[in-house]
């Protein structure tokens, strides 16, 4: 169970002379939520970009699953069966929300030029995108606009089309953020549920009430280096965290 | 119908056959092209060449025409489609100067003078002409209707959707931007393709002025006009811009002055066309077609 699906070794990554990334690494293991936090400008979401294939790294290897990934493009990333959210929501707005679940459904045949002329208007397909909207929630708006969804619904879409791609790993980039407490607890329910039926779950959050709470690890991030990683007990306590992260947010909370 | 109406739709359902190539590009894809014109000239002469000097019949140098025009839209795709939006557009544009430059200025081509010479369409030992090439116009329209409709039921065609509405979410979900852009602009072009064969056999004399870059303006003019990545819109574009030159017969020197008018009132009260999401158009058929929405 507890083997290395992702491995980040040694990554860096450099825009122009600023330096996103220094040297970062760290482990995903098979079913277990890690989490990715860290203050604004931390290098997080450079982080999921680089795993997911936007853009390559500057130097530094990234495996998944014992392959070699850093460099490779975003849709074959994909393929491998990692899923991904983003910060900023990117529905296809003007398809609904159901068609927004089939095109994450049609990635084994996107790769295949024969595949690609058949119909995706098929009851089965139907039926699957829509059990993936109930296991979110969403079920109930399955012919709504995507583009006319509120925030908190479009997080679980992005979630949906995520999972339905992400059959080994699922990159959840602040989908806590702008929810209200009632869906983030929802949402910790689903995100559990996730690893249980053993999807990995790598996430970036801000919230660190849910961040402590939900993570099995954590992994702090802070100007582009990795300055603690461990439980979130261990985290807590850490003086660096406390002081690079913690303590400026308790500081700025009394202010 | 007399001589005169029948040339005029036999006209405008050639361009409704361009169009819905050019619809499947920027309407189904979202790829701006401001150079179709360049694919309709391609097909319109290779249909030309293929019948004045290699003297094929025009069914047996269809399938060569679509192919060819198909596979230089690839070529020529596969670097435009690097770049997005306003950049695309000025590169489409490029394409469009440049292949009318080499029909004029090329003699194989036939330069300024353009090709004369291409003889009638021939079906069952008939020539045809008048009514009889309006109903094969209809007959191809009618054929690429349905591959057009074909192709948004596709998982191709739900790809190029997906890269329209946000490239970077369609790329995580495994879809290749390149490949499907290119995917759409292939099918786009050849239907371009099988556009300018019928137009070459009906004019039977042409010249690089016929495919230069207002041609271009004209056709994303009835693509925008109709309603983007609608199946019928682009049939309507073309019927209405199309006629409207004819019906306003003394607006003809004021053409495109009109037309930037009707695209600026376009813009401003139906941005979707006029079959587009949430048109007038649509909304009255909702009023009288009540719930026949969501199959």
């Amino acid at each position: 169970m507890n083997e290395t699906l992702l491995a980040v070794k040694e990554v860096s990554k450099y825009f122009g002379g600023l330096k996103a990334l220094d040297r970062i690494d760290f482990e995903v293991k098979s079913g277990e939520i890690l989490g990715l936090i860290g203050p604004n400008g931390a290098g997080k979401t450079v982080c999921f970009n680089l795993i997911s294939g936007v853009y390559g790294s500057s130097s530094g290897k990234i495996m998944f699953n014992g392959r070699r990934t850093d460099g490779t493009a975003s849709h074959q990333v994909a393929k491998l069966g990692v899923g991904r959210t983003f910060q900023i929501v990117k529905p296809f707005a003007s398809l609904s929300v159901l068609e927004n679940v089939l095109v994450a459904r049609g990635i084994a045949r996107y790769q295949n030029f024969v595949k690609i002329w058949s119909s995706w208007k098929s009851k089965s397909e139907r039926q699957k995108g829509l059990r993936m909207l109930e296991r979110v929630g969403l079920a109930d708006l399955a012919h709504r606009k995507a583009g006319l969804l509120p925030l908190g619904n479009l997080r679980r879409l992005e979630i949906a089309r995520a999972l339905t791609v992400g059959t080994r790993l699922i990159l959840l980039d602040e989908s806590f953020s702008g929810l209200r407490h009632e869906e983030i607890t929802n949402l910790e329910a689903l995100i559990r549920g996730i690893r249980d039926d053993g999807t990995a779950v790598l996430l970036i959050e801000h919230n660190m009430r849910v961040a402590m709470k939900l993570c099995d690890r954590l992994v702090v991030l802070d100007h582009g280096r990795k300055i603690a990683e461990g439980s979130p007990e261990a985290i807590r306590q850490d003086e660096r965290v406390v002081e690079a992260y913690l303590g400026r947010k308790e500081a700025g909370n009394a202010a | 119908m007399n001589a005169y109406v029948i040339t005029i739709a036999t006209i405008i359902s050639i361009y409704a056959i361009v169009v819905c190539g050019l619809n499947v590009i920027v309407g189904y894809a979202g790829q701006i092209s401001l150079g179709h014109a360049a694919f309709f000239g391609i097909g319109a002469y290779s249909a030309a060449l293929l019948a004045t000097k290699a003297g094929l019949s025009f069914w047996a140098a269809l399938p060569l025409v679509i192919v060819t025009t198909a596979f230089i839209g690839l070529l020529l795709g596969l670097p435009s489609l690097r770049v997005r939006e306003d950049f695309l557009a000025i590169t489409t544009i490029g394409i469009n100067f440049i292949v009318e430059a080499i029909f004029l200025y090329i003699p194989f081509f036939g330069g300024a003078l353009g090709i004369g010479g291409i003889p009638r369409i021939a079906l069952f030992g008939a020539k045809l002409k008048g009514l009889g090439f309006f109903y094969l116009c209809l007959f191809f329209l009618l054929l690429v209707l349905i591959l057009c409709w074909w192709f948004t039921r596709s998982w191709g065609g739900l790809a190029c959707f997906a890269l329209r509405e946000d490239e970077s979410a369609a790329a995580s979900m495994g879809i290749s931007p390149v490949r499907f852009k290119l995917l759409a602009f292939v099918v786009g072009t050849a239907i371009a393709g099988l556009g300018g064969a019928l137009y070459a056999h009906y004019i039977r004399f042409i010249s690089a002025g016929d495919f230069s870059f207002p041609v271009s303006v004209l056709l994303l003019s009835m693509v925008v006009l109709g309603g983007m990545g609608t199946l019928w819109g682009p049939v309507l574009g073309a019927l209405i811009l199309g006629a409207l030159p004819e019906v306003f017969r003394p607006l003809v020197d004021y053409r495109y002055l009109f037309y930037m008018l009707l695209l600026l009132l376009m813009i401003r009260f139906q941005p979707g066309g006029l079959l587009g999401e949430g048109s007038m158009v649509r909304r009255m058929f909702s009023l009288a077609l009540p719930r026949a929405k969501n199959e």
